[in-house]
């Protein structure tokens, strides 16, 4: 299998099946990991921040560094492939808060409450999240399969 | 007692590479002589390697190619050269790595470089100037993980156990279970090199700032933001994640809000991408 690594504030796509789409150490960032099962698209972005408004030529340079940019811009590539929006199944991990959270420091929340408004206000259904919590995530999107491996650094690792 | 054996690792730690030392001593006189200053670095091969590997680097801003020690004292002036010959040295003591805590020496490093560019951005907009000694600070914050990994590897399922059932942070946790912190130890270590007390201080309460009597505390802040901003971004690697008190008396202290934190990702966002070297030489 071929890992194709997306960083902070990156998107990758791709429709060859020897490919697997990673994201490394997810704290209060979100990977959105999308699979369209018939076209065999598959779509991984790592947003950093909730709104695009807090630097918006930042937001055109690099759209995927947000939720809102970031989110169109993950389904328009993976359109460009050939998916469509009714058949892409969706899934989110991470959004994690350093303890004792008070509103200095809930990046992590305020990118969960940013990502959900994104996909209730284009009627896009998320069919798997794990979010929360104080522990680091990492995705593993296989595009064979669409496949959707979560490892967490408390130790958990399962299928998303 | 563990805490007896752990003691005794930190009289036996290595000492500061001396060439760091004597060229901070150098630098701090404005009056300093280039071929002094030379001469030093000179003399320790695997810091002035990683001195001409490192130079360059965008993150540094030098106009000027360097190719030589020489140049890097010439071009790179008082405030970068005193940065770049810390990063030089204690990337050597970061090698060894933080088994029980990152599973990659390099993601250790990564961490470390991180928060003390980090440190910088926050001095920036917080005191409208860069710190050199702040820097030093960050990029050792977490220098007790050196010897605390060994424990904490062994330890970890009661460790980590203890963090998801209660909601206690990773530091309470080791306390409890190995009888110090990575940061006390931190403190320890730098004590044993005879680190002057602000940047001693800063590393021993990296995670709680807040323990110290407010004169002394400013470089400590700085360090304790610097580390939590780079744990919600991710740039860890480590097992302890965010398992970190979050202390809003620290931001409020320096009139900092959340935008101000968001902004500051933005920024370091694009920094580390300027330090690709630095990242490459742990």
């Amino acid at each position: 299998m071929n890992d194709i690594i997306v960083g902070i504030s990156d998107l990758k796509v791709s429709n060859n099946p020897v490919d697997a789409l990673v994201t490394y150490a997810l704290g209060s960032c979100i990977g959105v990991a999308v699979f369209d099962p018939q076209a065999r698209v598959g779509g991984l972005l790592h947003f950093m921040l909730p709104d695009s408004l807090l630097d918006a030529d930042k937001a055109k340079a690099t759209p995927a560094m947000f939720a809102d940019t970031g989110i169109i811009a993950l389904f328009k590539a993976c359109y460009a492939y050939g998916a469509e929006k009714k058949r892409m199944v969706v899934k989110v991990a991470g959004g994690a808060n350093i303890l004792d959270d008070t509103n200095y420091f809930r990046i992590g929340q305020k990118n969960i409450m940013a990502m959900r408004k994104m996909f209730w206000r284009n009627n896009v259904l998320i069919d798997s999240e794990d979010t929360g919590g104080n522990f680091n995530r990492t995705i593993r999107l296989e595009l064979s399969s669409g496949r959707c491996i979560l490892k967490s650094s408390n130790g958990t690792v399962r299928n998303l | 007692m563990i805490i007896d054996s752990i003691l005794k690792s930190v009289d036996l730690i290595p000492a500061f590479p001396a060439a760091a030392q004597r060229v901070s001593e150098l630098l701090s006189d404005p009056d300093y002589a280039v071929a002094d200053v030379v001469n030093v670095i000179k003399n320790d091969q695997a810091i002035a390697a990683n001195i001409l590997k490192i130079s360059n680097s965008a993150y540094f801003g030098s106009r000027q190619k360097i190719k030589t020690i020489q140049d890097a004292v010439v071009y790179l002036g008082q405030k970068q050269l005193t940065r770049v010959v810390q990063t030089a040295s204690i990337s050597k003591i970061y090698q060894k790595g933080g088994k029980g805590y990152a599973s990659q020496a390099r993601d250790f490093w990564e961490h470390a470089v991180a928060v003390a560019l980090m440190s910088q951005i926050l001095s920036r907009m917080i005191k409208d100037r860069e710190d050199p000694v702040l820097y030093t600070a960050a990029l050792l914050h977490d220098v007790g993980k050196v010897i605390m990994g060994e424990y904490v590897w062994e330890y970890f399922q009661k460790i980590i156990g203890r963090v998801n059932e209660r909601k206690c942070s990773f530091l309470d946790a080791e306390e409890e279970f190995i009888g110090i912190n990575h940061a006390n130890l931190g403190g320890r270590i730098a004590d044993h090199w005879n680190f002057p007390q602000e940047i001693r201080d800063a590393i021993a309460y990296h995670h709680r700032p807040d323990m110290l009597e407010e004169e002394g505390n400013a470089y400590a802040s700085l360090v304790y933001l610097s580390d939590q901003a780079c744990l919600m971004m991710g740039l860890t690697g480590g097992v302890d994640a965010l398992a970190y008190t979050g202390l809003e008396d620290i931001m409020r202290h320096f009139d900092l809000r959340m935008a101000d934190l968001e902004k500051s990702f933005i920024t370091l966002l694009d920094d580390l991408g300027k330090a690709h070297d630095v990242l490459r030489i742990g």
